[in-house]
């Protein structure tokens, strides 16, 4: 493995680890905004990522190359949120505060890449820095940003527990559903085991297809 | 630091960490060779513009002659014909990759560097979160457990019966808690703890929680036993944490139940479990000493046995004011009843005033408890057909009381006073006369206005006389009928040697 590799793979791990705790953080916020404030006791209503960081979901898994990861469970109380929302609601809503977390910090960014490579005068500022490799440098960082967020926010929708995915499908759940999902739950974890294992095994790499859509917003972004 | 301009440091340094990462890997990449064809190799070859070649394997690396050295790599097979060319030009080759030697000590160092590095800061983080985890719930333990009082612990002063001097008292903590300006501008000082006394089920914390009611103050309910832990010192660090709690969110009250549980006296046995009880009881005693003159908290205690605690807690600056919540007098229980079934419904021809016999010597809560009876067994009548609405009779009362007698251990008054007056100084409920015999043949007869542990003293029934009665003294001990009911009083007779057999 020579230093280039370890770089490659050491280079992305930055803006995961930011935006995973920026996802957090949104969870965290929401379910303040609602009323629960024991995010804040427990020190989540944070963006410091050293609050969130999770051993084996936040350093072991990207840093072994795997394009995902996780973070410590925002823990809350949704006994304590506010009487106008309805209890499965709020759980949804904050939930669902994580993926759109993500979702803007994508848009963002892409918006961001928009402007450098479309607008002649940061074109050329960026690009007077060859020593610092500046132009490179925001445009692989935002790149990595658009990848890391819209992966991010993708598999966090997926409706299997214990993603955030899981919660905001409890909330639109019809009782006669009830039984099935539970038995859903209680595979889920190993749902998710599969599907890191089936692309090392078969050819389908579901893992890819955040990375594709992620490619094709960019390729409408910079001409 | 404040938290978020930490967060913001961490940010930027990962930021810059992005940067100069970035800044290495791009070097890395310019000065790494350009990867290009065979055919392009094999052209720049004929074209003799190479001054070294490596081979390792399949992988050709060639670098330009020149000055900027730049270099190229390609796959390929350089065979016998190739081979023979290259000796031709008299290039040197080497059968390695270029890199592999002196050049990149630092990626070879980093190679092995790199994974060692990760799995250390892994073990190493895991062991500072195995550590801090439990640190956590031994900080956590070391927290108040203080309960704060919620809106369905208060009363107010009218839900509680009887209790007529500390109700006086607290007037004074609550005016002091709502206006402590016009206190603290005349100089005055409200008793900084109080302590209630009286026997079970007198109304001592019902009392407390009026306070709370009345009063706007936070109001934090604690047990003396919440503050025994196994750990040494947790204890200690939790009264100081209720108290810095009270003193910063004051005005506040802090409510201690069973202060007997944590304020025996000191040193009156060996062994750690007695030091620690120890530790605790003096951190409590410095905790009610520090507090300013002008912090609005009072600490306000209830304890069944205040002949066993400390002394230095009943001085003047801590507990300095004792209210003893006396047994109630026939009004006070009247109106604890009335209070009791206020929200019952009682048979019209029901008048509370003729339940009095039925309350002798009871307590608040045994009054609660009557009345709970009783409206249990009208409910009962009902259920069974036999009435139509409920509403408690008379009868109901009698049932209930008598059912409550048999199933509580309840002794009569006579026995009450003469028992616990043998470690507290006490005063009878209600009118009860003696005749007594001394050991050297007089007799006295008269109502016991007191008893303490080593005298009683009786009014003469004429009413000018009262004499002090050495207990040692007395031979025999006979209750006469008081003005109530004797029936349904029952009060016993029972000899001086009688009652030393149930105190020994």
């Amino acid at each position: 493995m020579e230093l280039s590799d370890y770089l490659d793979r050491l280079l992305p791990f930055i803006p995961f680890l930011l935006s995973l705790s920026v996802h957090e953080w949104a969870h965290a916020w929401m379910a303040t905004k609602l009323g629960d404030d024991t995010p804040r006791h427990l020190g989540r209503l944070t963006l410091n990522p050293f609050a969130h960081m999770d051993m084996v979901g936040t350093l072991v898994l990207p840093l072994m190359g795997v394009p995902f990861g996780w973070a410590k469970p925002v823990e809350f109380n949704p006994i304590r949120f506010t009487r106008k929302v309805r209890l499965s609601f709020g759980i949804m809503l904050t939930a669902l505060a994580g993926p759109v977390s993500n979702l803007i910090l994508a848009g963002l960014s892409l918006t961001a890449l928009l402007c450098i490579n479309r607008i002649e005068l940061a074109h050329t500022y960026l690009q007077s820095y060859p020593d610092l490799h500046l132009w490179g440098l925001v445009n692989d960082a935002l790149r990595m940003l658009i990848y890391v967020n819209i992966t991010l926010a993708l598999f966090n929708l997926l409706p299997i527990p214990p993603l955030d995915g899981s919660h905001i499908a409890e909330a639109f759940m019809p009782k006669s559903f009830r039984p099935y999902w539970d038995r859903l739950c209680s595979i889920g974890p190993i749902l998710l085991l599969a599907l890191f294992i089936i692309p090392m095994i078969t050819d389908i790499n579901i893992l890819a297809w955040p990375r594709s859509l992620a490619e094709r917003l960019i390729d409408i972004a910079v001409p | 630091m404040k938290r978020g301009s930490r967060t913001f440091l961490i940010w930027v340094s990962l930021v810059a960490v992005f940067v100069g990462l970035y800044s290495l890997q791009a070097s890395e990449k310019e000065s790494a060779p350009t990867p290009v064809s065979f055919s392009t190799f094999k052209a720049e070859f004929e074209a003799d513009r190479f001054s070294r070649i490596w081979i390792a394997g399949r992988q050709i690396t060639a670098e330009y002659s020149g000055s900027e050295k730049a270099r190229i790599t390609t796959t390929g097979i350089i065979d016998d014909d190739l081979y023979t060319e290259i000796e031709d030009k008299e290039i040197p080759v080497d059968w390695n990759n270029p890199e592999d030697g002196s050049k990149e000590v630092l990626s070879r160092v980093m190679g092995w560097a790199i994974p060692i590095l990760l799995g250390l800061g892994a073990v190493l983080f895991f062991l500072r979160k195995a550590s801090a985890r439990s640190a956590g719930s031994w900080m956590s333990m070391r927290r108040s457990n203080a309960r704060e009082a919620s809106k369905t612990d208060y009363v107010t002063f009218a839900d509680v019966g009887g209790c007529n001097e500390a109700k006086v008292l607290f007037a004074d903590v609550i005016d002091f808690l709502k206006h402590s300006d016009r206190w603290t501008s005349v100089g005055a000082r409200l008793p900084r703890g109080i302590l209630l006394e009286g026997n079970p089920g007198c109304g001592k914390t019902l009392l407390a929680r009026a306070v709370a009611g009345e009063t706007k103050a936070k109001f934090y309910i604690t047990s003396g036993s919440d503050f025994v832990e196994m750990f040494v010192g947790v204890g200690a660090a939790r009264i100081r944490d209720t108290f810095e709690t009270a003193a910063k969110n004051a005005p506040a009250v802090i409510f201690i139940d069973e202060l007997d549980a944590l304020g025996r006296r000191r040193g009156s046995g060996m062994g750690s479990a007695h030091a620690e009880h120890e530790q605790t009881l003096n951190q409590l005693l410095v905790c009610l000493d520090g507090f300013e003159k002008r912090d609005r908290v009072v600490v306000i205690a209830a304890t069944n046995r205040p002949d066993i605690l400390d002394a230095a807690l009943l001085r003047p600056g801590r507990f300095d004011r004792r209210i003893r919540i006396a047994d109630l007098s026939d009004s006070e229980q009247l109106e604890v009843l009335s209070i009791h079934t206020k929200n019952k419904p009682l048979s019209p021809d029901l008048s509370l005033a003729s339940l009095h016999p039925l309350l002798c010597g009871m307590s608040g809560s045994d009054i609660e408890a009557l009345s709970n009876e009783a409206i249990l067994r009208a409910i009962r009548r009902v259920r069974s057909g036999q009435d139509k609405k409920v509403a408690i009779t008379l009868a109901d009362f009698k049932e209930a009381a008598q059912f409550l007698r048999e199933h509580s251990r309840h002794i009569s008054s006579l026995d009450a006073l003469l028992v616990g007056s043998a470690s507290q100084f006490l005063r009878p409920s209600r009118k009860v006369i003696v005749e007594i015999t001394l050991q050297n043949g007089h007799k006295c007869e008269g109502e016991v206005l007191w008893a303490d542990p080593k005298f009683l003293k009786i009014k003469g029934l004429d009413a000018s006389s009262e004499i002090l009665v050495p207990k040692a003294q007395i031979s025999s001990l006979i209750a006469l009928s008081d003005e109530k009911n004797v029936s349904e009083a029952e009060i016993q007779v029972r000899s001086l040697s009688d009652i030393q057999q149930d105190l020994a």
